[in-house]
């Protein structure tokens, strides 16, 4: 019965994403254009990536806020042991990675060692990560990386842009998990019921640290992309980005109690938002009213989900 | 400590509060059949039955709870088709539950009185006159020291349920429902608890007392009635009855017949723990566990029992002592190394602890071997459904199929689907915790002879029950916990109602100190 | 009796001294008001400028919506719910301020709208959360979407200009005391007296403390929560009154990270992000020594853009130490 909702909201969600495009096609002749979609799929891989791992986070009943921070954080790493310290390009990056992971890796000890609620521990560490962030980096940005580098951002590998290559890696690779080995189950069954999960001996704990160092990763991977994107690395870079992944992920089907979820409405949300931003400010609409329009978008949904989440279950 | 002399029952009193024909289902499932029961003013009208025999639902349809499906409640002059909270409040009815309703951040003095606090214009509370009311309530139970200004947080079980009782006072109740009072009090604080509701019947207030606990009920109550699978058995004077009736009306037959029990063929031993000890939940627990044996043990509620199994679950790992397996020590330091090492735990918290319930019943049995239906990390969702499909059958779980999710299904089938989980896992010891806790008779029965073939099949089962008969009918030995140590080790030919019950109560305790 | 018992032991409170009993109720605050002191004693032996009147009406009045602010977010913890989009609130109600200021209504108009408006959004917040049965923290979110994508997108972050002077509350002074320094004070210890003392400031910590219970003991617990939204916005809006004339102009945005310092300062201020406890003094105290620590790194040299690190390390310490008192003292 619970496969058969998700089906449904799933299906709804396809067919928005349909009415959306069908419309916006109306509303502009250069919105289905190879170009256009292109472009849209590298302005929508940060947050995808972020959203992807997110969708785990969200499904365990957790909530990573500091995902944001994380961004900004490993964009100064990366700048700052590249240009300051010297370090070859290709090791700034690596230990960009490793920088995010392990702050993630921190969120889940905090999680789970102290059981700290996930919505207070990464409320601490946004602005600890930010903290850091800016305390390194003194508002100074790193410019001049090497023309090598922007191949991940501004490039196109078999005519497709380099990190929607990437996108589409971690995509897959996160619905197969999600959906059929072990892993996802625990992440399931940790939503639904943790006390239970503890007692069937699944490790809940390392499955918890794995999927918040996991989240880190994806933020960190997430900013050595938008480095590459934009060609200079800032302190604030990523602030915000936590509400999209997460609207995304809610959008996409996600309980935010947990235990129901899937990759694939995360997939949907986020092509759905990404068509409204681009739809609508091609049709002439500014920016910043489609964040209006996301944010009412975001409550409407839950408070329909929940609606007929609550009809089912009572 | 005598007991007040009372009114004969059968004057004609207007009772305080009284059901006729109530029922109520959940589910489908009938757990109210057609009950008639009253409380008369200055009486405690004790309340028994086996657990699932629906004493619960009764006092919550009292209290407002649960809406009756039907029959009638007359609250003094108004008569009522269901009782709201607030009729409950406004007719002077008021519950002290297990689980207490209490604030923990605030101070007693607030607990008692929040809600309905004195004030003093403007909104503003009096203090004073709120902490003075709160000592009167609280002195008037004999509770002295009990300091009003106190964080209730910080206080024991006995002294929450006190300020529960003040509250109850405070809002001028005239019928106090206690649910299994003294189920985790200890004997000086059940006997404290047994003065103070001797002092309410004496003021005129009407008691529902629901216990589990014969000796108490002899002293305390004036009137008994028994429920059985939802059915009204009967309602008796206390004279009119003895301890022998009163379990022949609630269990209803043959305690033979009831625990189909093959003969046992115990072998080696698998498991032997020495000294055991966790923190200050139990101390000194020293005993073996042989394949082929069903060991039970008893204890009242909060003697350690459930935290035994615990720890050698590896839920909370031992401070102190060892647990040898087929001869090797071993320490277990997670329920997932006690998985690993052959130790299976049917919990007691079904919901909480056993099931994931919006799952489906295949998802639920491969959840403690998933490495068995998974080649790597993936999962072979054939096999698991093929392998759901037999545990259903062996079970006899009434279900649909493997992908009916298990929320849907009745209590004694979700006990099957636990069981079921952990046989996945072939365990070579098996703890189960109250495993018909919440059962309807039927299920019960299977459950027993499903126990006593897997103990013939070589199983280890160690088995805690709240149930004496349960105990004496399934057990092969019997261990006695109280107060957090092993009391006695009783074998099967020596295990009657007095041998295990003085034992559970510390009379052996007090014997071997 | 022979045999050891586990439970038997009563909880024997003898008469204990009145300031035992304060350092017990009001820990969290005595602890945030010695840090205040030694903070402020360490750094001006270092440096004796800190203690200069001017760096003190900085740190304090320029702070003091900060503190204005977290008294109505305490609130609102205290009940178990968050609110993340109080700094994108504040920014809006700055604008319209502003706005009227600028069009030439009476400055008492511009002074008050914000807190009528603030409080109507917010309680469309809570309703939400009450009745819609929401997280919080998920409404919250798309409400802070919903306002700060509407006013860049209203305003388009244009500067308000030529406000006029009588609009300008924030840099009067009373009796010698900037205005925003009376407000903080005054607020907090209404509120705080209000909590303390009426039945519905106690139903807030019920309502946190355990809602079913709550529930049971005959408190409307989906319309406290509106309008505890509802004080809470109300707050808001006279933190924007100190804000929005603090300055001669009002940039039109959502100031960054407000919410998070005003988050911040309930949770370090003593107000348990789990519910049901804490104090709205705790929560101004804590407002105090963040600015005080800002300033203070200035002043022995520490870049400030090390602050928020240190801010978001105290958070995690004082949310660490929470956790360490709640499972010592209600261990079951």
């Amino acid at each position: 019965m619970t496969a058969k909702k998700l089906i449904r909201h799933e299906t709804i969600l396809a067919l928005l994403v349909i009415v959306a495009l069908f419309v916006l096609d109306r509303q502009s002749d250069r919105f289905f254009t190879v170009d256009n979609l292109f472009n849209q799929g590298r302005l929508m891989t940060e947050v995808g990536l972020i959203a992807l791992i997110m969708t785990f986070v969200i499904v365990t009943g957790g909530i990573d806020l500091s995902v944001g921070s994380i961004v900004g954080m490993t964009a100064i790493v990366l700048g700052v042991f590249w240009k300051n310290l010297g370090l070859p390009l290709p090791l700034a990056i690596l230990l960009a990675l490793a920088v995010g992971t392990f702050a993630g890796f921190v969120n889940g000890i905090i999680i789970t060692r102290f059981r700290v609620p996930a919505l207070i521990a990464t409320l601490g560490t946004l602005a600890l990560y930010r903290g850091i962030a800016e305390g390194i980096s003194q508002a100074r940005s790193v410019r001049g990386y090497p023309e090598w580098f922007f191949v991940l951002g501004q490039g196109s590998v078999l005519g497709v842009p380099t990190q929607l290559w990437i996108l589409g890696l971690v995509a897959l690779l996160s619905a197969v998990a999600l959906a059929y080995t072990t892993w996802g189950r625990t992440t399931y069954a940790i939503g639904s019921n943790e006390v239970a999960a503890r007692f069937s001996g699944l490790g809940v704990d390392a499955t918890k640290i794995a999927i918040y160092a996991a989240s880190g990763f994806a933020a960190a991977l997430a900013a050595v992309i938008f480095v590459s994107r934009v060609s200079t690395t800032r302190s604030d870079m990523g602030t915000g980005l936590e509400l999209d992944a997460i609207t995304a992920v809610v959008l996409g089907g996600t309980s935010i109690f947990g235990g129901r979820g899937t990759v694939v409405g995360t997939i949907l949300g986020l092509i759905l938002i990404q068509a409204l931003k681009n739809g609508l400010s091609l049709a002439g609409v500014k920016s910043d009213g489609t964040v209006v329009l996301i944010g009412a978008v975001l409550i409407l949904t839950i408070l329909v989900s929940n609606l007929f989440h609550r009809d089912a279950n009572r | 400590m005598t007991p007040p002399v009372m009114p004969p029952v059968t004057s004609p009193v207007t009772p305080l509060v009284s059901l006729a024909g109530v029922s109520k289902s959940f589910a489908g499932v009938r757990v109210l059949k057609d009950v008639d029961f009253d409380v008369l003013p200055g009486e405690v009208h004790a309340l028994l039955g086996e657990n699932g025999a629906g004493k619960s639902t009764l006092i919550k349809v009292i209290a407002g709870v649960h809406a009756p499906d039907g029959g009638t409640i007359t609250i003094g002059e108004r008569e009522l088709a269901a009782v709201t909270p607030r009729d409950a409040v406004e007719g002077g009815i008021a519950t002290v539950y297990q689980e207490l309703l209490l604030f923990p951040e605030l101070s007693v003095a607030e607990n008692v009185f929040l809600g309905h606090a004195p004030t003093r214009g403007l909104g503003r509370l009096d203090w004073t006159q709120m902490r003075r009311r709160a000592r009167q309530l609280l002195d008037s139970l004999d509770s002295h020291d009990l300091d009003v200004d106190a964080k209730v947080g910080t206080l024991s079980v006995a002294n929450r349920q006190r300020v529960e009782i003040a509250k109850a006072l405070s809002q001028n109740a005239r019928v106090l429902i206690m649910d299994e009072p003294t189920a985790a009090l200890a004997d000086a604080d059940v006997r404290r608890l047994m003065d103070v509701v001797r002092r309410l019947r004496a003021r005129g207030v009407g008691i529902v007392y629901v216990s589990h606990k014969l000796p108490e009920i002899f002293e305390l109550a004036d009137r008994v009635t028994v429920l059985r699978d939802g059915a009204l058995i009967g309602t008796k004077p206390i004279a009119e009855v003895t301890e022998q009736s009163l379990v022949a009306m609630m269990v209803g037959r043959e305690i033979d017949h009831l625990f189909p029990k093959p003969e046992p063929a115990i072998r080696e031993t698998v498991l032997k723990v020495e000294g055991l000890a966790c923190g200050d939940r139990f101390r000194d627990v020293s005993f073996e566990l042989r394949r082929g044996e069903i060991l039970g043990m008893a204890g009242l509620v909060g003697s350690g029992r459930t935290e035994v199994a615990l720890t050698i679950f590896g839920i909370t790992p031992a401070t102190a002592g060892t647990i040898e397996l087929e001869g090797r020590p071993v320490a277990i330091t997670s329920p997932r190394h006690a998985c690993d090492l052959g130790i299976a735990y049917v919990p007691e918290d079904r919901g909480l602890q056993g099931l994931v319930r919006p799952m489906t019943i295949a998802q639920n049995v491969s959840m403690a071997s998933l490495r068995k239906v998974a080649t790597g990390i993936f999962i072979r969702f054939a096999d698991e459904a093929l392998r759901a499909a037999a545990s259903i059958k062996q079970l006899g779980t009434r279900a649909r199929g493997p992908d009916q999710v298990v929320g849907q299904l009745s209590g004694g089938n979700q006990q099957k689907v636990v069981l079921g989980k952990w046989l996945e896992t072939n365990p070579r010891i098996l703890i189960m915790d109250e495993p018909t806790r919440g059962i309807d008779v039927g299920a019960k029965s299977e459950i027993h002879a499903l126990m006593g073939r897997l103990a013939q099949e070589g199983m280890a089962i160690l088995m805690i029950s709240s149930e004496l008969p349960e105990v004496l009918g399934m057990s092969d030995r019997v261990l006695v916990m109280h107060a957090g140590r092993l009391v006695a080790a009783i074998d099967r030919a020596d295990a009657n109602p007095e041998s295990v019950g003085a034992a559970m109560a510390g009379a052996a305790a007090q014997e071997a100190a | 009796m022979a045999a050891p018992d586990l439970h038997a032991a009563p909880d024997f409170h003898p008469k204990r001294s009145l300031a035992a009993r304060i350092v017990s109720a009001y820990g969290q605050e005595i602890v945030i008001a010695a840090a205040i002191v030694a903070l402020f004693v360490v750094v001006s032996t270092i440096n004796p400028r800190f203690l200069g009147t001017n760096n003190l009406n900085t740190i304090i009045a320029g702070n003091a919506y900060i503190a204005v602010a977290a008294i109505g977010m305490s609130m609102v913890i205290i009940t178990g719910q968050i609110d993340v989009s109080v700094g994108a609130l504040i920014g809006v109600l700055a604008t319209i301020s502003g706005n009227l200021a600028v069009s030439g209504a009476p400055v008492w108009i511009a002074w008050i709208a914000p807190v009528f408006i603030g409080a109507a959004i917010s309680g469309v917040t809570g309703a939400l959360v009450a009745y819609g049965r929401l997280p919080s923290i998920v409404v919250t979110l798309g409400m802070l979407s919903i306002l700060k994508g509407g006013l860049v997108s209203v305003t388009g972050g244009a500067w308000i200009n030529h406000l006029p002077p009588a609009f300008q509350l924030a840099q009067q002074r009373w009796l010698g005391l900037p205005v925003p320094i009376w407000f903080m004070v005054a607020l907090t210890l209404l509120a705080f007296l209000w909590m303390r003392n009426t039945a519905f400031g106690r139903s807030l910590y019920a309502i946190g403390g355990n809602p079913e219970a709550a529930r049971a003991a005959g408190i409307p617990v989906e319309r406290r929560i509106v309008q505890t939204f509802m004080i809470h916005g109300a707050f808001a809006g006279i933190a924007t009154m100190i804000f929005a004339t603090q300055l001669r102009v009002i940039q039109s945005t959502v100031p960054p990270n407000l919410e998070l310092t005003i988050i911040t300062a309930s949770v370090i201020g003593g107000v348990s992000i789990l519910g049901g406890t804490g104090t709205v003094i705790g929560s101004t105290l804590a407002a105090i020594l963040f600015a005080a620590i800002g300033s203070a790194m200035i002043f022995v040299n520490v870049s400030a853009y090390w602050l928020r690190a240190v801010i978001g390390f105290l958070i995690l310490v004082t949310v660490l130490v929470d956790m360490a008192r709640r499972n010592r003292e209600f261990r079951q």
